[in-house]
This record gives structure tokens, sequence and C-alpha cells, in this order.
């Protein structure tokens, strides 16, 4: 196996009795794009900051390329940041402010002149290299600010919530400038950020933190398709929980009954559950069907309230034992009511997209 | 519809009115004095017989008024610069430190602004009378440095205050040294409060009396002591045209301020 | 945001941080603190340990008139300050801008203006002969020329025109806080103009008008100029009878005694205001 290009190893940070970060190791290859995701107070900044030399970790290590990081004082890390707010200098424009770094490192001036056309047209902000920060928007501030960080050539970039200061329609814009980037780049991002549509867009990989510690960590596709806990499972896409009671496992198949009496057979078992143990039921809303098909299981609901958005339909359906479930059927368009709407109705699904998860 | 401007109705007409004559009344000393200092009565009679420039000529052919304002803007630039650098050290520890005790050191930084003046001037007198530091300029920059330094750390905190610390972080991470990132980001951020900072300790000490009374002796004045004097002894017409260059020099001070307040706060 | 510090490591076992206020520790402790503390242990020193120029102070009728005459000169220019900033600060915080700056101008102005100055200037207007009184019997208002000056009524007028700006440009800032929003509510609520200035915009402006007054009334209890030039003799005010205590009568002893009574009013209403705005506010008014 290749050694690792960025390594943390075991970080710890306590802020005296409180552990904030709980031994969190990662192993981050060349050129990925990585995503720290979590709610806030997870740990995850606080790991970022260990790395960018903010916080000294209690316990732990970094390493880049096999050399520790710890003992190098931040503006010796060689490290590109993007923050949360827009970190521009104020009195220097924005040419200025890209050349900082080149500056402080003393490179001659050609190379800074250079330097700074490349990024500003990577940035595609040719036009506004003499405007002040006061005169840009937040999302071109944004884009000086990644300039700025890249102008160095760094081995690592850090982002830390860059988007969250922007309105919905610009952080879409800004994210696939950032895909670009990084593609054109090839450099390593670490990218914080606690929207789980922001971290499936982007990543690579995506470490989901809870409470200090990290939950799961893979791509995209394996945080939503096999979430490790219920945590995972709720935090990333949309999901509906279900009460339920773990019958019996067969060949890695469960059998349980929901808290109306109804009984579903085919549930991947993912976690070893004792006979008549308490458990969850996770499925999505789109794994909902209004309309039966082979093997789905039936749940018998009544129907609160429906919308229309014109490519899926939104059905808010209650369950016998009182349960909201959100339905966002995608395969069929069948109207829900219909002709057995006075006596209630069934919805369907899968069981084999269903999660059992211990309560 | 208070608070709105187009809807007030006569209550506006009546407001507007009020605010002109307080702000005649604000000004009519001012102007006042300017009048004045070129009108020919030496009783100060008013409106004046005629016009002059006598009494110009008079403060600028006595070399104790011209001592006096050399002294005042000595000691005023001296106290100003202490100020302004002990401030700014002052103002880091009070906004960015993290130690106990942090907002009983800004209350005892600032009391000097709130104490009485005159409680402060005889402390200070009988201080320096007991170490030889009465009627010394080194005493009167000392004393008149406690007075301005509130009025340099308000400003300058203020400003740190707005200043968003990830932008010192950022320059750091981008490889400048903690005070490389200080000196070359931070402090331009803050210029605008170090200005004002800069002209308030100036005026400060430029304006200072009470202490100044004290602290004079017959070979060291400052000019507000001369003014002093003058006021107890006699209205002469000369302290009217002192006080018109005084005027002239608070005029000059506020449009460089907005010029370069324009000009800094780009 | 998390604390976090690119700074670290403290000086020389200092807590973090601390260190830059070194330099205005040493000085304010040596230069402020200590004198001011030798001068309230020369009250109960001088000439010999007691309390005798407490009782003094306080046993006298003189002293007792000049405490009561401060506290009454203080009290009145409070009054009229606030009578005469509020409606002004009103205006200045509804006004256009571009004609709002022209008053902003004229208050910058005068407050910048050399207190000497401006104190010479009414010690002109306000005399027997002045240009006030030539006018009022000009215009046939009074026959003699009224008494403005050596008594309460030049003190008013002096101190109020100085402490105006103070009262009026953190008025601006609490007015300007209010939303109009409140008041458009208040009308369409059937609150007449002058029930939605009692009910709304007083009682919103009331904390502005309260941290105000409280500085000017704390500034005006020591003031020492414009009193000695504008007072009278009959209405000496504590600040200029300190003052000739020490330097005229050299009676250290109660000049220190006087000067404890007024540190300690001062700094009681200091600390009330503080609890009121809370000191970054104080500052900031400033």
């Amino acid at each position: 196996m290749t050694r690792p290009f960025l390594s943390i190893r075991a970080v710890r940070k306590a802020f005296g009795a409180f552990v904030a970060v709980h031994d969190v190791t990662i192993d981050v290859p060349k050129g990925e794009f990585l995503t720290f995701l979590g709610p806030s107070g997870s740990g995850k900044s606080t790991t970022l900051y260990a790395i960018a030399g903010f916080q000294d970790p209690t316990a732990g290590d970094v390493l880049l390329e096999d050399k520790s990081l710890l003992s190098v004082p931040s503006h010796k890390r060689n490290i590109g940041m993007v923050f949360q707010r827009y970190t521009l200098f104020p009195h220097l424009s924005v040419a200025e402010n890209v050349a900082f770094p080149l500056r402080v490192r003393r490179r001659p001036d050609a190379e800074v002149k250079r330097k700074v056309a490349d990024m500003l047209a990577l940035v595609r902000l040719e036009k506004f290299a003499e405007r002040y920060p006061g005169a840009l928007s937040g999302g071109q501030q944004q884009r000086v600010a990644l300039a700025r960080a890249l102008a160095y050539d760094p081995p690592i970039l850090l982002m830390d919530e860059p988007l969250s200061a922007l309105d919905k329609k610009l952080r879409q814009e800004i994210q696939a400038e950032i895909r670009r980037i990084h593609r054109e780049t090839g450099v390593t991002i670490l990218y914080v950020t606690h929207d789980q549509e922001e971290a499936l867009h982007l990543s690579d990989r995506i470490a989901l933190f809870k409470e200090g510690r990290i939950e799961q960590i893979g791509t995209g596709e394996d945080l939503y398709l096999r979430p490790a806990s219920e945590f995972v499972a709720g935090f990333i896409g949309n999901s509906n929980f279900l009460a339920a009671e773990h019958l019996e496992t067969e060949n890695g198949v469960a059998l349980v009954r929901l808290a109306d009496g109804s009984i579903v057979k085919g549930v991947k078992a993912t976690h070893a559950l004792g006979r008549g143990q308490k458990a969850r039921l996770m499925v999505r809303p789109e794994a909902f069907r209004l309309t039966p098909m082979e093997g789905n299981a039936a749940l018998a609901v009544e129907i609160v309230d429906t919308a229309f958005f014109g490519d899926r339909r939104r059905v808010v359906a209650r369950t016998k034992s009182g349960d909201e479930i959100d339905v966002r059927p995608t395969s069929d368009t069948a109207e829900p009511g219909g002709a057995d709407a006075a006596s209630g109705r069934q919805i369907f699904f899968d069981p084999a997209t269903a999660f059992l998860f211990p309560a | 519809m208070l608070l709105d401007y187009d809807r007030l109705g006569w209550l506006r007409a009546a407001l507007a009115g009020f605010t002109a004559l307080v702000a005649a009344f604000l000004l009519l000393p001012v102007v006042f004095i300017v009048l004045l200092s070129f009108g020919s009565s030496r009783w100060l009679a008013f409106p004046p017989p005629g016009w002059t420039l006598k009494w110009y000529q008079e403060l600028l052919a006595d070399p104790a008024w011209i001592d006096a304002a050399l002294t005042s803007a000595k000691i005023a630039a001296m106290a100003a610069i202490l100020a302004v650098l002990i401030g700014l050290l002052a103002s880091f520890s009070l906004v960015r430190g993290e130690f106990r005790g942090r907002q009983f050191l800004r209350g005892l930084l600032l009391t000097p602004m709130v104490l009485p003046v005159v409680v402060f001037a005889i402390a200070i007198y009988a201080f320096f009378l007991r170490i030889g530091l009465a009627g010394t300029t080194i005493g009167f920059v000392i004393a008149h440095t406690i007075l301005a330094l509130p009025f340099a750390i308000v400003p300058i905190a203020t400003a740190l205050e707005g200043f968003d610390k990830s932008i010192e972080d950022a320059a750091i991470v981008c490889g400048a040294s903690p005070l490389q990132a200080r000196l070359r980001i931070t402090l331009p951020s803050i210029r605008i409060g170090i200005f004002s900072a800069a002209i308030f300790s100036f005026l400060a000490s430029w304006d200072e009396v009470v202490v100044a009374i004290f602290m004079a002796s017959p070979t060291l004045q400052t000019l507000p002591v001369k003014i002093w004097g003058s006021l107890r002894a006699d209205l002469s017409p000369v302290v009217a045209a002192a006080s018109s260059l005084l005027v002239g020099l608070t005029l000059a001070l506020m449009i460089v301020t907005a010029l370069l307040r324009r000009r800094l706060s780009r | 945001m998390q604390a976090h510090s690119l700074s670290r490591g403290s000086v020389a076992g200092l807590p973090a941080g601390s260190g830059g206020a070194l330099p205005a520790l040493v000085l304010v402790g040596l230069f402020f603190v200590v004198p001011v503390v030798a001068l309230l242990l020369r009250s109960v020193t001088d000439p010999e340990p007691g309390l005798q120029n407490y009782a003094a102070l306080f046993g006298s009728g003189t002293y007792v008139r000049v405490f009561l005459n401060t506290f009454l000169v203080a009290a009145v220019v409070t009054v009229v300050t606030i009578l005469v900033a509020f409606p002004v600060a009103w205006m200045l915080a509804i006004m256009p801008p571009a004609l709002g700056s022209i008053v902003f101008g004229i208050i910058i102005l005068s407050m910048w203006t050399n207190l000497l100055t401006r104190t010479y200037a009414w010690m002109v207007l306000l005399q027997r002969t002045g240009v006030i009184n030539r006018a009022l019997m000009g215009l046939g208002v009074i026959d003699e020329p009224l008494p403005l000056i050596n008594n309460l009524t030049g003190v008013t007028i002096g101190m109020v025109y100085i402490m105006l700006p103070f009262m009026i440009l953190p008025l601006v800032g609490t007015l300007r806080a209010i939303d109009p929003m409140t008041l458009r509510a208040a009308a369409l609520c059937g609150a007449s103009p002058l029930q939605a200035f009692r009910r709304i915009l007083l009682p919103l402006s009331l904390p502005g008008i309260a941290a105000g007054g409280l500085m000017v009334f704390v500034m005006s209890l020591g003031y020492f100029v414009t009193p000695a030039l504008l007072g009278g003799t009959s209405n000496t005010m504590l600040a200029e009878m300190i003052a000739q205590t020490v330097q005229s009568l050299l009676n250290w002893g109660l000049g220190s005694a006087a000067a404890f009574v007024l540190l300690a009013v001062t700094m009681v209403l200091y600390a009330i205001q503080l609890r009121m705005v809370g000191a970054r506010r104080l500052a900031g008014g400033l």
C-alpha cells in the first residue's frame, strides 16, 4: 500500500473537561476532495483548525508526506485556506490580495505578476484586478479568497464552510466553480460543511462527524446507500423512521413487526439484533410507491397532505400508530387517495431498500 | 409615523425650526469670536466701530503667545504619539486577550476620562511636586498622556472589535508571520481608528486647561494657560485673535479628518 | 465562532494576551492610581491623622452650600440639556443626510473648538454691555440689562452649550436604532401623534436619555473652567473650590477631602451608568 499523502493520526482535542475531538484518524490520498460533514459542534472545524495550526491537538499527530506538521507554525505550513467569512484584506486591491502570500514569500516581481494573472483567470475575475474588496459581491469576494489561497500552490487547501454566507443560487454557482478548480489544479482539498447536499455534490469522500468522532467515512454513495448507523441514515438524504420489533434473522435477511402489527420480511440485516429487540426501520421517501410491485411490503396509512411539484409528487401520510411519513414516489405518478381514500389506503416499498437499526 | 421624515406634518416644521435655532446657538460663539477679533474696539463693542488686523499683529508680535503655542504643540504631539502607541498595544490586549480581570483593566484604563480632571490635576501636581517633575515638560507629557489614553483606546479598540480576526488568520495561513500579519494587514485595516485616536488624543492635550494650570511654571506655559491668564486679567481682543486662530485650526483639522476618512474608507 | 488564536505563547508567565496592556498599566498605575490614592490618604493624614478635614467640610455652612450648589447646577444643566437635545437628536435621526451633515458639522465644530475660546465668547456675549443685552434692549424686550453672567444663568448657558454635543450624538444613535415601523404600527393601532410619542417613542428612547443625562450630570459635577469663568462668587462649584483650597489656601488636607467626596460621587454614578449601558456602549458613544 502506498503511503498516505496527508495523515491525521488519533487527533484528540480537549478544552478542559470537554473533549471536542476524540481520536480522529483519517488518511487522505493526494488530490482527493474530502469533506468533513456534521452538525455544528461535531468537531469537524476543530479537526480542520488542528491541520491549519490554529489549535494544537491535545494528542495525536498530523503528517504531511510523513513529516509532522504540529511543530510548524501556521505561517510556515504552506497550507491554503478559505474561511467562512470573506477574509480579504480590505485595504488591498484584488490583485494585491492574491499577491500577498507571494510577497511575504519574497518571490520575484515577474513571477508574482504572472501568478496573480493566472489565479485571477482561474477564478474568472481578471477584470476585477484593480477593484477593492468592498466593491465586490460576496460570491466574487469568496472567489478572490480562493485565488489567494491557491496562489502559492499549497499542497492542501482547507475550506471552512466557505459558502455559508452566500445565498442558495450563488452557492450552487460557486460549488460548480470549486469542482472545476479542483479538477484543473488537482489540489488536495479538505472541506468543512454542515450541508449534506453540498457535501454530496462536491466530495470524493465524506467523513461524517458526530460528537467529536467520525461516524462513517466513504463516498457519498456509501453513506447514502449503506449508512452505518441511524445517525448517518438520518443525516444524509431524507429518511423516515418506523418503530419496529426484530423477530428473527436468517441468512442475513430480517423479519420485523411494525408498530401497527404488520409484518415486513426481506429486510437486510446489517446489525446483529436479538429476538424481540426494539428496532427502527428506515425507509427513504423516494423508496415508497403508491402502486405495489412484486415483493413489496405494504403499509396502511391515511393521506394527510399532498403536493404536486411537476416532476414529482410529495405526500404526507400517517400510519395507524401515528407516525408521519414523508413519501416522494419517483417511479409512478398515480394519484394518492382515489377509490379507497375514504377507508385509508396503502403505500408500498421494497424491503430490500430499507435499513434496520437497533433502537 | 413619528420617525418618518415625510409624514411628520406640522411637527416637522417645528422640529426643523428648533434644530436650526440650536444649530445657530452652537455656531454663535464661534462666529462671534472670529468677527470680534477683527473689530477695532478695545472694549469689545459689537458691532465694532471699524475693522482692523491690529490684534493679530499684537498677538504675533508677542513672543509669550508664540512660545505658549509652540509649547502646547510640542506637548500635545508627544502625548498623542505616546497615547496612540501605548493605547494600540493595550487595545490588542483588551480586545483579543483572554485573561482574568480584562474588564477591570478596561474600566481602569478608561477611568481618567470620567474622573473629574480637577481631582487628577491636584493629585498629579502633589505627586510631581514630591518627585520633582512639577513644571517640567516631561511631567506635562506624562499627565497629558494619561488624560489622552482613553481617547486613544476607545477608537482603536472599537476599530479592532469591528475587524474580523479571521482576516489576520488568513494572512498567517498565507505565510505571513504573526507580526507581519499585524503590521501589514491588521494595522492598515484599523487605520481610521488609529487616525481618530491620534486626533482625539492630540486635542485632549492641546485643549487641556485644568492640569496645565497647576503644572505650569513661569517658564513653561501652554496656550490654554496663557489664555486663562488673559481671561482672568482682562478681556483683551488679543485673546479673540488667538481664539480665532484656534477656530481656524479646528476647522482645518475637521476638513483634513473628513478628507482622510473618505480616502481611507475606500 | 470558535475561540482560536494564532498568537500562541504568553509573555513571561503573564496570562495569554495581557502583555500588550503592560505599558498602559504601568503608566496608569504609577501616574494615576498612585497619585490619586496618595491624595485621598492625605485627606485623613494632613495636617494630622483623623477625620477633622471631613468634619470641617460637612460642618461648615460655606462648604455644604458649595455641595448643594454643585448638585443644583449639575441638575439644572442636565435637565435643560436633555430638553434641548432631544428634539435636535430626533430631527437629526430622520432628516435627509445631506442636510443633517451640515448640523453634524456645526456640532463637531462647536465640540472641537477650544473650551476656553467658547467660554471666552460667552463671557463677552453675556456681559452687561454685551451683544445679547444690547439686542434685547434694542428690541424693547427689556429696559435694564439682565444680569446674565457671574450667576447661575451664565453657568447654565455656558455649561449647556458645552454639554449639548455629548447628549445629542448618543441620542441620535438611540433614536436611529428604533424601527420606524413600530411607530407606523402605533399610528395604525389608532395612537395619536401625542400618544405615540408618550407611549412608544419616549419609552424606547429612555435608555439613551438616561445614559446621556447621567453622563452630562457626572461631567457637570466636576466641571471647573466654565463655572469659574461664568459663575459668580456666591455660587462657587465644587471643582473650583477644590482648586482654590489647594492653590490659594494651600490647605491640602481639606482640598483632598473635598476631592474624595467628588471622586466618590462620580464613581458611584459612573458605576450605575456602566451597569445601565455596559462599558462598550458607553465608550462607543463618545
